[in-house]
């Protein structure tokens, strides 16, 4: 599904990820933990395409497509899905105005014919509920306004809607208390499929009792200093990051 | 004369003196000697010129032969409305639709004229021509327009739509309207402005309203025109007690344009609404000067403004806001908002309060930015193309000044119009 190969990314010329092997086959779920300022959110922001930061080396495979060739809007209408670790208030864009234009821009990519108001209306009534989301917010403009909490869920109700191949979560349990974490996990459970893979990017340890990984990543440095399966999750809570410094220095 | 005259007089030669309106004709022509030739180095013409229009002498239009089989007279689909056509500044008596009805007056204006209904003397409400020098050409040239006029306590039906078309090259048109809104009666007008491609010249409009105690008038102002036109357009208004004075001022398209609004309350109540948005491409230049009097105690007014700057395009906005020493307990409201969309693009705005009352609530803000690109970014990483993203963000910048149009047709026809020629979804 992603292949990531030697990436290297830097922020004006502050490199920050070095050097950063992945490789995620369908269906799998891959969590990679952190401490803070490691990389994760520019490995996020890279993958969906921010121009921001500049890959100075390696390659990105997705599903035999080079996605550092995509922009940022090619890159979702290929299938693949960021939900922001601070979601942007939008004032003025209604959430669904904007979803319809996002899931008519994809279906126009496959080929199809604009989605029907009726069959749109069904879609959002469906995937708003898997998410909790009340009508209420559902039709405000984009994230104003919204809590922490509501604007989590509504990343996640917006990957409903647009059912990506790859989605990758940043933080999205950061500032959740543990009913939205529930909700939100829930509705990840439910999109996990043998086609449909996921990058679950966390500080801690507690979101993945709920989204239990197939295999867990440290993040340090711009690289991935250790790999093992969901166990190391619960290693790593218990002894810190530290331990894992000391053990690869 | 010198030299920048002698240019405006030469622009001016080919104009047709006003036939109905001989008293006001004489003051413009007057008035016209005596005031100077506006140029960059008067604060209020500044960034708008008059250069670039004075280069090509213009000249009235002949009679006109009936309204262009082409073009609709109602150009808004679905708008259920009574109709005046202007061709060129002359009115197409055979197009029109207007009310008769008992405490309706709506005819045009030299008719009006004709039939003794404006007083001697009373010819002229805004005294534009004794402050400008483009008013002064607009006075000893004025042709016809509108003319309604609403008995105490009539409710007009339907709104009037006041539709200016102009055809040709280099022709001049001076369309004038009065409108008298009296007490508590109300009035809803549309003042569309076209011209197709290849038309130039100036349209040098005035409009002047009366709006009497308790009553109400609402315009939904459209600029629509292709070609080169150079569109000068002032509306004045005068507003009694407990009255309310709407304007959405909305350029869609427009070569050059000036529009000078002013709005004064001499009756304590009065409420006043002055909105509007531009959006110029290419080489356009789009220029509003307003003017917010409040003379009396107990007013509000609302003013939002907003404009997106492209290609190479140019934008003017100047709000004044007067509280007069009397005007205790005002609450006035001025916004401003720009997005400057491309480089080579620029809006010069400027907001200007003064505040002669101690007891008054006003707030102003100007703001002059580019796109937000994380909003930017974030509408991509949904799939939304670069273009349709920017237009995302477009329609939800103006929607708060489109969505208060008095007439749902007219906002959107002109959403429609937008989206044909920025390409929106
Ligand atoms: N846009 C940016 N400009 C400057 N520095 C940045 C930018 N984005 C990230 N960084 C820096 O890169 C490092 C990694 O940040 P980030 O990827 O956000 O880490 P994490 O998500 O793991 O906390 C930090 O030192 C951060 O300050
Ligand atoms: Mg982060």
């Amino acid at each position: 599904m992603l292949t990531i190969k030697n990436l290297h990314a830097q922020v004006e010329d502050t490199p920050i990820l070095k050097g950063l092997n992945l490789e995620i086959g369908p269906g799998e779920v891959h969590a990679i933990m952190g401490p803070n300022g490691s990389g994760k959110s520019t490995l996020a922001s890279v993958l969906a395409g921010r121009e921001d930061y500049e890959v100075t080396a390696g390659s990105v495979d997705f599903d035999g497509t080079d996605l550092l060739d995509l922009d940022a809007s090619d890159r979702a209408r290929e299938g693949l899905f960021l939900a922001f670790q601070y979601p942007v208030e939008i004032p003025g864009v209604s959430n669904l105005n904007f979803m319809k234009a996002a899931i008519n821009a994809k279906r126009e990519h496959q080929g199809l014919e604009a989605i029907s108001a009726k069959d749109f209306l069904a879609l959002v009534k469906e995937k708003s509920a898997l998410v909790e989301l009340s009508g209420r917010l559902r039709d405000r403009s984009v994230n104003e306004g919204f809590s922490g909490g509501e604007k989590k869920r509504n990343e996640i109700f917006q990957m409903a809607m647009l059912e990506p191949k790859f989605a990758v979560l940043d933080e999205t349990d950061s500032g959740l208390d543990i009913d939205a974490l529930r909700i939100v996990s829930e509705g990840v459970n439910a999109m996990r499929d043998a086609g449909r893979s996921f990058l679950v990017i966390t500080h801690y340890q507690r979101l993945l009792d709920h989204i239990v990984p197939d295999h867990v990543h440290v993040l340090s440095d711009g690289q991935i200093v250790k790999s093992g399966p969901k166990e190391l999750a619960l290693e790593l809570e218990a002894k810190g990051y530290d331990w894992v410094k000391e053990e690869i220095a | 004369m010198s030299a920048a005259n002698e240019k405006a007089h030469a622009f001016v030669a080919g104009l047709a003196a006003s036939a109905g309106l001989a008293p006001l004709a004489e003051a413009g022509r007057q008035a016209m000697t005596d005031l100077p030739v506006p140029t960059r180095k008067s604060e209020r013409w500044k960034y708008s010129p008059l250069t670039p229009m004075l280069v090509t002498p213009v000249r009235t239009a002949p009679a006109h032969e009936g309204w262009p089989k082409d073009v609709p007279t109602n150009p808004i689909p679905g708008l259920d409305a009574y109709r005046i056509v202007l061709l060129n500044g002359q009115v197409v008596a055979e197009a029109c639709d207007l009310p008769v009805a008992d405490g309706v007056v709506c005819i045009p204006l030299l008719q009006a004229m004709a039939e003794g209904r404006i007083g001697a003397g009373d010819e002229d409400w805004s005294a534009y021509h004794t402050r400008e020098w483009v008013g002064a050409v607009h006075a000893a040239h004025a042709q016809d327009g509108l003319f309604l006029s609403l008995e105490s306590g009539v409710v007009l039906d339907r709104p009037v739509l006041v539709h200016h078309h102009t055809t040709g090259e280099n022709v001049a048109s001076c369309p004038r309207h009065r409108l008298q809104v009296g007490a508590n009666a109300e009035a809803e007008v549309v003042l569309w402005s076209s011209a197709p491609e290849g038309a130039s010249g100036m349209v040098n409009a005035v409009l002047e309203g009366k709006v009497g105690a308790g009553a109400r008038l609402g315009v939904d102002k459209v600029q629509h025109e292709h070609g080169a036109v150079f569109h000068l357009a002032h509306e004045h208004v005068t507003q009694d007690k407990d009255s309310t004075f709407r304007i959405h001022t909305v350029t869609v398209q427009g070569h050059w344009v000036r529009n000078e609004l002013n709005a004064l309350q001499h009756g304590s109540g009065s409420h006043t609404i002055m909105h509007g948005a531009y959006l110029p491409k290419g080489q356009e230049h789009v220029d509003n000067h307003t003017t917010m009097d409040h003379t009396v105690p107990h007013c509000t007014s609302s003013e939002l403004y907003k404009g997106i700057l492209y290609d190479r395009s140019t934008g003017v906005f100047n709000g004044k806001v007067f509280v007069r020493e009397d005007a205790q307990l005002t609450n006035a409201y001025q916004q401003n908002a720009n997005i400057v969309a491309d480089a080579g693009a620029s809006i010069n705005a400027k907001p200007e309060l003064e505040i002669y009352a101690d007891d008054v609530k006003c707030s102003h803000g100007c703001t002059v930015g580019q796109f937000d690109e994380e909003a930017l970014f974030y509408l991509k990483s949904r799939g939304i193309a670069d273009r349709a993203a920017r237009a995302l963000m477009v329609q939800a910048f103006i929607g708060d000044v489109l969505e208060g149009f008095g007439q749902d047709e007219v906002a959107q026809e002109v959403e429609g119009l937008l989206a044909d020629r920025h390409g929106w979804m």
